[in-house]
């Protein structure tokens, strides 16, 4: 399994909370950085002072973020050279058309509902993490 | 004398002439005077009318006008101009404005009254339709707040019950020794009462996008749909012993999407009602109706209802049966309703306690097809 960083944009702290012990349970032991809106995500990712080197592995992105909304961060994702390749993994509460269609516009690789049920969120936790820090093989440095 | 003459002639060339319809009426209100435009306007010769009640110009809801002006105009008082209906020779109605003034012989006495009157159809047909397009804006914005209220619920009720089933979880999970049997069991309760409102939640915007999308007609055999439907159930619930009886073909023009939430949800309850008999019996077929072409029916015998609360049966959210003895949201025959009343229809069910239910409805009711 890549050991690159996993960045979560989550604004919910409970999610934050359950999403981290959904990975740990999981054992995906990657380190995890989490944003906890837009504007703190791009400075995780963009800013020289705070941007971690490698880069994340893998994003898992929450649509509706104070100050810089998810749809904006990835599409700032998608627009710089450093990030431009990174899966981003679309995690939220929404199965609104207009959010799934605008996601993929946006260059999402993938759109999650999470799930009510703890049992079947960790399972959707579970899956994200192996297929895109196990399965798929990850761009090319 | 021959200027009164000149004015005469100058007078009966105006209202000649006029496209309003300009009637004379005695004080006992029979018609004395009728112009081009009168007979163009209510369909009557001159020669038919003169001499009748003018009140046969009269829609029934404005009887009893004419001769009420007629009393004012009688005792000196100024009519302003009015709108109202009229009635034509062949029966149908039209819209009017009204203006009503005395005739007065040389002495100054009173001896009749003129009613000058304008068909206003086209006016009214444009005021409606200024009205509409109001509405359709008033509309639109209403549907723009649904949409945003739409968004939040989706988005912002379940993260709080994602928290509390999480939780609830992990207590469960990494404390559960501690809890206890009971302990063990209220965290339990709280995972289901969370998942159960994440369903409600589901079911209520299911609801709010149905009467909100497009409908496409298309031919639709109910009686096929029924009969994939009934096997879907017996599928998932092999051990059952539950008998089908499908009138086939039964062909509608409807939706077909929106067809077979009706048809799932109707058969889905007559499953779910029947579930404790051993000689289960569910049809589903067509009736003759009273004022329909034809009524369509889903029986069961199973459980049944109290007729007492069957108003309450298609409110979102009712339920009639408790949930530990048959589960649901509750929102299932709001969904039916709804449907069937997009596509012209409606729903009613018939049924007591423990023999039965059975869910009758129409579709497009105005056209006979």
């Amino acid at each position: 399994m890549t050991s690159r960083p996993i960045l979560l944009v989550e604004d919910n702290p409970d999610d934050v909370a359950l999403t981290l012990r959904a990975l740990k349970k999981n054992n995906i032991l990657n380190p995890i950085s989490v944003a906890t809106d837009g504007a703190e995500a791009l400075k995780i990712l963009f800013d020289a002072d705070h941007a971690d080197p490698t880069g994340p592995g893998l994003i898992l992105l929450d649509l509706k973020l104070p100050k810089v909304d998810g749809l904006e961060v990835l599409h700032r994702i998608r627009g710089d050279e450093r990030t431009k390749l990174v899966p981003v993994v679309v995690l939220t509460s929404s199965k609104l058309e207009e959010d799934i269609l605008s996601s993929y516009r946006n260059g999402a690789n993938a759109y999650v509902r999470k799930p009510v049920n703890f049992a079947e969120f960790a399972e959707a936790i579970k899956t994200v993490g192996l297929f895109w820090l196990l399965l798929n093989e990850p761009v090319p440095d | 004398m021959s200027r009164d003459r000149a004015s005469a002639r100058l007078f009966s060339a105006i209202v000649n002439s006029s496209d309003d319809a300009i009637v004379g009426e005695s004080l006992d209100g029979m018609i004395t005077s009728w112009n081009p435009a009168a007979e163009g306007m209510y369909g009557y010769a001159a020669a038919e009318i003169i001499g009748r009640p003018a009140t046969v110009l009269c829609a029934p809801c404005g009887e009893g006008e004419g001769r009420e002006t007629l009393a004012r105009i009688g005792r000196g008082e100024h009519v302003p101009h009015y709108e109202t209906y009229r009635r034509r020779k062949d029966g149908t109605d039209f819209p009017a404005s009204v203006t009503v003034s005395p005739i007065r012989d040389e002495a100054g006495r009173l001896i009749g009254a003129s009613s000058i009157t304008r068909d206003v159809t086209e006016q009214a047909h444009a005021r409606t339709a200024a009205e509409v397009l109001h509405r359709a804006d008033d509309l639109r914005r209403a549907n723009g707040s649904l949409e945003s209220f739409t968004y939040s619920v989706s988005h912002d009720l379940r993260a709080p019950l994602r928290a509390m089933s999480g939780f609830s979880t992990a207590l469960l999970e990494e404390y559960g020794d501690v809890l206890g049997e009971d302990g063990r069991g209220y965290a339990g309760r709280i995972v289901a009462a969370s998942e159960h409102m994440a369903a409600l939640i589901d079911n209520l915007l299911r609801l709010s996008r149905l009467s909100r999308t497009e409908m496409h007609l298309d031919p639709v055999d109910l009686g096929a749909e029924s009969a994939q439907i009934a096997a879907e159930l017996q599928d998932a619930d092999p051990g059952r012993l539950t008998r089908f009886t499908i009138q086939r073909p039964v062909q509608v023009q409807a939706d077909r999407a929106l067809m077979r939430m009706v048809m799932h949800n109707l058969l889905g309850n007559a499953w779910k009602f029947t579930s404790g008999r051993d000689d289960a019996l569910i049809e589903f077929g067509t009736t003759p109706a009273g004022d329909a072409p034809v009524c369509y029916y889903v029986r069961d015998n199973g459980a049944g209802f109290d007729p007492a609360y069957s108003h309450k049966l298609f409110s979102p959210f009712q339920r009639l049966h408790a949930a530990s003895e048959f589960p649901g949201t509750g929102i299932g025959l709001a969904i039916v309703q709804l449907i069937v009343e997009r596509h012209g229809g409606r729903v009613w069910a018939e049924g007591a306690v423990g023999s039965g239910a059975t869910f009758y409805f129409t579709l497009d009711e105005e056209e006979s097809t």
